[in-house]
């Protein structure tokens, strides 16, 4: 045997047995990453088949919950949204309908306010805000029309005209004698049109029958010092456009009509707030209520609000996102349970803080 | 992957007398045996079998017999189990922002977004996406689910990422990925051999310099990701970020870009490591790669901070 031979033959066992070390090595690496792959994909699944909270998987809902305590803790809201030049300032774009589909008659509007320290010494003062009756005005010629198809709203989702317009429609038109045994009848019934009517549903912070409360007209809103800001509305579907809000600064209203203080002395943590329909609503921390920056909006680009803007009363709160600026305010009520919230139970986030 | 408690030597090399002193540039395949071996007596043989060391006698000098290969540590385990864990999370994110950006994209006949267009001043070459990208990938009307998936997963990300940054920072590991002045040419050189335009690779080391500005560049991005995200997440608490990106519009357009600047990355990287090979591959998931003894050394290289 040559040497060549002899020394080929040793460099091949020695190849050979690097190889099965790598072979070795590769088999228990490959097994760990088979596992480990196997281990997120259970992950995925097990936060995919979560039962749901709100439309989305329970982990989904707790990471947005930690989110928040984050956010709350580094950034306590306390930072003041950009303000713009107003030539930087456009129309908005109407996006969501709900709880405007009737137009309100401006006369039959009142801000029902709910939980106010010492609510009875005010003249405003009714022992049930749920009597109020709202007005609608009848519905116009294919209502939808000239604001549709000028693009004044946004047709993704068809505004349901059919059914619930009838309603105020028909007050507004039947003879007196009629009209009278019809609110006869209606007042047999208990209620007047079904609150909720949006795909949320009805809120669970609708008030009860004999609700005590005040009944604002909005002279009483709008006697506050007259503010103005210029500030980027954003909506969570990722459009955002500076705007020129004219109103009150919602703080100003807080201040006016405090809210009624609990047994230890403390003022309760939320603000909920909704839609004369109950169709929309809101929940919002008061302290963020607070925020010098949220605005009660009576005005947008120097003119007064249109129905779809949410005439004659709604919400710019820069710090939120547009889901949570609030249109066509009916009740603001203070509560220390975590309000309902139209687009939290249709799986987006109860916070949206900016 | 791979149990680190094993002898960091690399597995092949047996013990060679000098071996530990010798420069690396003598690594270079030195003669395997001297042409007067073949006429060794039988003996003397046997002892190199039994013996593989480098031995003198009667003046023929006989190289120790080692394997002609050897298993080499390339990544270290924090690296790979960073790297595997991130290509699930990015897709993850990357999948979510587009179940939550079509929701800007839809209706765009009445309301077209500013954002993500590719034109040139006010000629639009084409809208991201087509509506036909959208029903294709199943995206509409699951906004909730991908704000749910990202704004949960970007704590991953963000961690992961951290984590790995910290490890290149605190291991030294990043003196092998951080391109230097030579990484610009060589990434030209390596550029145009895999066009088919040159040939002859310059001396590959851990990474060559298309492979560090790369793997840097996408770390980079991952950073730039994060920061565009938060200034997107928080643009009233951190609206000095937002700013200094030059507005939340802006913030968000670079961080959509950022994402394709990944899904490149993604096709380019997957493309290549399927051409460099399985041994290449399969040392991303073992840390170890067979090397030709004569091949440069990473662990050389390493030692040469």
């Amino acid at each position: 045997m040559t040497v060549e031979k002899l020394v080929e033959e040793q460099v091949q066992e020695l190849d050979a047995q690097v190889q099965r070390e790598s072979g070795r090595r590769s088999r228990r690496s490959f097994l760990t990453a088979a596992v480990a792959a196997a281990g997120g994909y259970g992950f995925y699944r097990w936060i995919d088949r979560s039962p749901g909270d709100q439309l989305i998987p329970r982990p989904l809902r707790k990471a947005l919950n930690l989110n928040e305590a984050v956010t709350r803790t580094v950034f306590d809201e306390r930072g003041l949204a950009p303000t713009y030049s107003l030539a930087k300032a456009e129309e908005l774009r109407v996006n969501g309908i709900y709880g405007l589909k009737e137009e309100l008659v401006p006369e039959s509007y009142r801000l029902q306010m709910v939980g106010v320290e010492q609510a009875n010494k005010f003249p405003q003062y009714v022992s049930d805000v749920t009597a109020w009756e709202y007005k609608y005005a009848a519905k116009k010629d294919e209502g939808g029309k000239d604001d549709a198809a000028s693009g004044n709203h946004d047709t993704k989702v068809a505004p349901k005209t059919e059914g619930a317009a009838t309603e105020g429609a028909s007050a507004m038109k039947m003879s007196p004698a009629f009209e009278a045994a019809f609110a006869d009848l209606k007042k047999s019934q208990g209620s007047k049109r079904p609150r909720g009517q949006e795909e949320a549903g009805e809120s669970d912070n609708t008030l009860d029958a004999g609700t005590p409360g005040l009944l604002l007209k909005l002279e009483d809103v709008t006697r506050f010092e007259h503010r103005e800001l210029v500030t980027q509305f954003k909506c969570i579907e990722g459009w955002s456009q500076v705007v020129h809000w004219g109103g009150v600064r919602l703080a100003d209203l807080i201040a006016a009509y405090p809210p009624a203080k609990k047994a230890d002395g403390s003022l309760p943590k939320y603000v909920y707030m909704e839609t004369p329909d109950g169709d929309y609503y809101c929940g919002y921390d008061l302290n963020v209520c607070m925020h010098p920056q949220s605005l009660l909006v009576t005005e947008m680009m120097g003119r007064s609000l249109g129905q779809w803007h949410g005439a004659p009363l709604r919400l710019h709160m820069p710090i939120k996102y547009g889901y949570k600026q609030i249109k066509r305010i009916g009740l603001i009520a203070y509560t220390d349970m975590l309000p309902d919230d139209y687009w939290t139970k249709l799986g987006y986030d109860w916070y949206a803080g900016l | 992957m791979a149990d680190e408690s094993l002898e960091p030597n690399e597995i092949g090399h047996e013990k060679a007398v000098g071996e530990e002193s010798m420069p690396e540039e003598s690594v270079a395949a030195p003669p395997r045996e001297t042409a007067a071996a073949a006429e060794l007596p039988a003996p003397v043989e046997a002892a190199v079998a039994v013996v593989p060391v480098a031995f003198v006698e009667a003046e023929i000098v006989i190289e120790p017999v080692t394997a002609s290969i050897r298993l080499e540590k390339k990544h270290p385990l924090a690296i790979r189990w960073m790297h595997w864990v991130n290509f699930p999370v990015l897709f993850t994110m990357i999948w979510s922002g587009l179940l939550i950006y079509w929701n800007d994209s839809d209706n765009a006949y009445q309301h077209p977004h500013a954002v993500y267009r590719v034109g040139v001043g006010s000629v639009t070459l084409v809208r991201l996406f087509p509506e036909w990208f959208w029903k294709a990938i199943n995206a509409p009307y699951r906004v909730t689910e991908g704000l749910g998936y990202h704004f949960f997963f970007m704590w991953l990300f963000a961690m992961n990422g951290l984590l790995y940054v910290t490890y290149l920072a605190w291991s030294g590991e990043w003196r092998l990925m951080v391109p230097d002045r030579k990484s610009a040419t060589e990434a030209i050189q390596v550029t145009l051999v895999d066009l088919h335009l040159r040939k002859g690779l310059p001396v590959q080391k851990k990474y060559n310099g298309a492979q560090k500005i790369a793997y840097t560049a996408v770390v980079l991005m991952g950073v730039g990701s994060l920061v565009t995200g938060l200034s997107i997440y928080k643009p009233t608490q951190v609206h000095w970020v937002t700013t200094l990106l030059g507005g939340y519009e802006m913030a968000r357009w670079e961080h959509f870009w950022l994402t394709i600047g990944f899904c490149g990355f993604f096709v380019v990287h997957v493309v290549q490591v399927m051409m460099a090979g399985w041994n290449n591959f399969r040392a991303m998931v073992t840390g170890y790669e067979i090397k030709k003894v004569d091949e440069p050394s990473i662990e050389a290289e390493r030692r040469t901070w």
